[in-house]
């Protein structure tokens, strides 16, 4: 896939909004930080179930890994984890700007490490199952591992972690945590999309498209089912040790492992721009996420019938998401229809 | 690729487009008017005691508003609050929070409904010096972080069934039992508020040596705990304590009628809040004994609501569907009296100055007196039982504010 000079401007420009953005539109900032981590989120899923065809539900269940495994490992560094999350009479903490930092950074690698090693090891479990069996396996484990550390009293249980708050002024804090979510956005981005040119690319199709023509082929499936889930797992991991932190306060079944929260719209953005295509995702998270913010502003009372609705015309009108739809429609602006660029189509198409 | 490119860029100039046509901060005070902000759960599984704050601020603006607003510097200020739903979710709470500081210009906050969207939302408040007068949120880890900002007016929640196990220890005396020898079951939901319920429990069991038979986690939906009941079926406690917000009552009653439960001495917190007189019937909620933080029969009085009694009327005046007035709802406008009072009293809008005015806060309402401790958690109001009898919530603890004899065993209809 070479780069055109347009495409570079392209993302030349998305790269300046990205970075102009917090600045311009400082009290949307939260927002926009969100925005990336709707991102990551579609990004991740769309690996396992747009390119691999496995629809996991269970997905979130990295991120809740990462950011328990990162609070475990911030706070442990400098504390008794067990003293800090006990349920009253916690203890006051400081952390000053350097343990703060180190934590983090070293927290956050652990996670993503973590979360790798757990996804090879659930894959010997999940990757027997296929089609809605592994959507609600997966989804199983994601509700589980919400119920275990809910009753799991040396990270506090029910009752979460209140992790430290950022060092310093709340605008640089603000600032720190949108650029990090932003290029761990832009790392997996370019990650998958390079990832999706090779050879590994196209054998994740195949096994999308048919395992067992393509087990037959001599590809070794589990071998690559493993690794995609892990990578995914991967940037997950990453984005909850990060969350973690973002939000401060974290408990098990609505910030870590919130299936409702977080797990299902991962599907949705996913399926809103257009499953297995490489800007499908991101155009789905943005168009998520900035209904779901005006509608929670604007129709407060209707949000969730605004985003059942939203739900609904997209499975009934949009089946292939918005990319998808667009491709249909104007084939010729995806040089679908034009033979003599036929190869370049088909890669696009994938 | 390139069409692809241009599509993609155009999704992402709409995308922001529609983010920067949004409305741009507002100040704290517009014209003539104050604005506080809330994220509070209208939706999720906390949405029945979110909409009751929600209520309880709505009444206390109403009120104020109408008896002249608040005056500050001369001039008279009405009072007016800008709502988010937090979808019962800490996830949610922290950016509402940011939404509401940054966004709305929110320079005065008030509090979320239960401990851990509170816990979600304090170190927001707190980062951006906003001060919060919250109602509830009653987890004692949030006094315990330092938080300057952060006022509650509610009682902290080791204190919701202290009497409870204070009256199984008399109780068991009464009948020549020794306090160690009572068994004591327990359900809580596994969330902060009732785990720090939880915590305080077993530190009140633990005084008397009393033996902890059941210990149970209320399921993740509340809506069935047929397990836990089939084990108190077997082993018979002398008391049962369940405790998981509204959802948590209500099956609680639910399930106690329909299995039949024979226990002498059960407490659940929320009573009133899940309105399970109103579900269930006075019959099989008979001898329920429900801690609160508020009861419309105490002798409490303030000049905006009158009494505990009149508040209660004038409630259920003008939100017809209640049958019983939640201490939930009571709370939220004790928290707008307090905001009241501190503009008053700081006679300016520096967010700095008021919130040194609520720390200073020392006042009498219809819901109790309020008074800060360092921590920010009300000192100045205890918290009463109360026990379903013929169909009314009756005091029965402590002794200086009981109208009525505890009655036990509890004798509910048996088929």
């Amino acid at each position: 896939m070479s780069i055109s000079r347009r495409t570079l401007g392209l993302y030349g420009g998305i790269a300046i909004a990205s970075l102009v953005a917090p600045f311009v539109f400082d009290t949307y900032i939260s927002q926009l930080t969100v925005l990336w981590v709707m991102v990551l989120f579609a990004i991740t899923w769309d690996a396992m179930g747009g390119q691999m065809g496995y629809n996991s539900l269970g997905n979130i269940f990295f991120f809740g890994a990462g950011m328990y495994i990162s609070a475990v490992v911030q706070i442990g560094l400098h504390y008794d984890v067990a003293q800090y999350t006990a349920a009253y009479g916690a203890i006051k903490v400081d952390f000053t700007q350097a343990q703060y930092h180190v934590g983090l950074v070293l927290g956050t690698i652990v996670a993503a490490l973590g979360s790798v090693v757990l996804a090879v090891v659930l894959s010997w479990v999940v990757f027997g199952l296929r089609g809605p069996y592994f959507a609600i396996g997966t989804l199983g484990i994601a509700l589980a591992a919400g119920e275990l550390v809910g009753a799991w009293e040396y990270v506090g249980a029910g009752s979460g972690i209140s992790l430290p708050v950022f060092p310093g002024e709340p605008e640089v804090g603000e600032r720190f945590f949108y650029f990090a979510f932003f290029i761990a956005a832009v790392l997996s981005f370019f990650f998958f999309r390079w990832l999706y040119g090779t050879r590994f690319g196209l054998a994740i199709n195949a096994i999308r498209d048919d395992e067992e023509k393509a087990e037959a082929m001599g590809i070794r499936t589990m071998r690559y089912k493993t690794i995609t889930w892990a990578l995914s797992a991967f940037f997950l991991g990453i984005c909850g040790s990060l969350f973690g932190n973002y939000n401060i306060f974290i408990e098990p079944l609505e910030v870590a492992f919130a299936t409702v929260v977080f797990g299902i719209p991962m599907v949705v953005m996913a399926l809103l721009g257009g499953k297995g295509t490489l800007w499908g995702p991101v155009i789905g998270a943005i168009l998520y996420h900035v209904i779901k913010e005006a509608t929670w502003k604007y129709f407060l009372g209707w949000q969730w019938v605004a985003l059942g609705l939203l739900i609904v015309v997209t499975v009934v009108f949009f089946q292939q998401g918005i990319m998808g739809w667009a491709q249909d429609k104007w084939p010729e602006l995806f040089g679908i229809e034009v033979e003599e660029d036929s190869a370049e189509g088909d890669r696009e198409a994938a | 690729m390139k069409y692809i490119n241009k599509f993609a860029g155009m999704a992402l100039g709409m995308a922001a487009l529609s983010v920067a046509a949004a409305a741009p901060a507002s100040a704290k005070v517009e014209g003539d008017t104050i604005v506080l902000g809330s994220a509070i759960s209208l939706t999720g599984k906390y949405s029945t005691n979110g909409v009751h704050a929600q209520n309880g601020y709505e009444l206390a603006v109403k009120r104020i508003n109408e008896m002249g607003g608040v005056k500050v510097g001369g001039k008279s200020y009405k009072l007016k609050v800008v709502y988010y739903d937090d979808e019962s979710t800490p996830a949610r709470g922290a950016q509402l929070a940011e939404r509401l500081i940054k966004q709305d210009g929110v320079k005065y906050m008030l509090g979320p409904y239960s401990s851990g969207m509170t816990k979600a939302i304090a170190p927001v408040s707190e980062k951006y010096r906003i001060p919060m007068v919250e109602a509830e949120g009653a987890s004692r880890s949030l006094f315990t972080q330092g938080y300057k900002y952060l006022f509650a007016v509610l009682s902290t929640s080791e204190q919701y069934l202290a009497s409870s196990i204070g009256l199984a220890a008399e109780i068991a005396e009464k009948n020549g039992k020794k306090p160690s020898e009572v068994k004591v079951a327990l359900a809580f939901e596994n969330d902060p508020f009732s785990q720090d319920v939880r915590a305080g429990v077993l530190d009140d069991a633990k005084k008397y040596n009393m033996k902890i038979v059941i210990d149970d986690k209320l399921p993740r939906d509340l809506s069935d705990m047929s397990t836990t009941l089939t084990k108190v079926r077997a082993v018979k406690p002398d008391l049962l304590v369940v405790s998981g917000h509204s959802k948590g009552a209500a099956t609680a009653a639910r399930q106690l009628k329909d299995m039949q439960i024979d226990v002498p001495m059960v407490a659940i917190t929320h009573c009133e809040a899940a309105d399970i007189i109103g579900k269930y019937g006075a019959e099989s909620t008979e001898g329920i004994l429900c801690p609160t933080q508020w009861a419309e029969t105490l002798s409490y009085e303030d000049n905006y609501f009158g009494t505990a009694a009149e508040f209660d009327a004038l409630f259920k005046k003008t939100y017809p569907t209640y049958n019983t007035v939640p201490y939930q709802a009571a709370q939220a406008s004790a928290a707008v009296l307090v905001w009241k009072d501190a503009f008053e009293r700081a006679n300016t809008f520096d967010p700095d100055k008021v919130r040194d005015a609520i720390a200073a806060t020392d006042m009498q309402t219809f819901y109790g007196g309020i008074k800060f401790a360092a921590e920010g958690n009300n000192i100045a109001k205890p918290m009463v039982l109360r026990q379903i009898q013929d169909g009314g919530y009756n005091v029965v603890a402590p002794s200086k504010w009981a109208s009525s004899e505890v009655r036990w065993p509890r004798k509910p209809p048996m088929n």
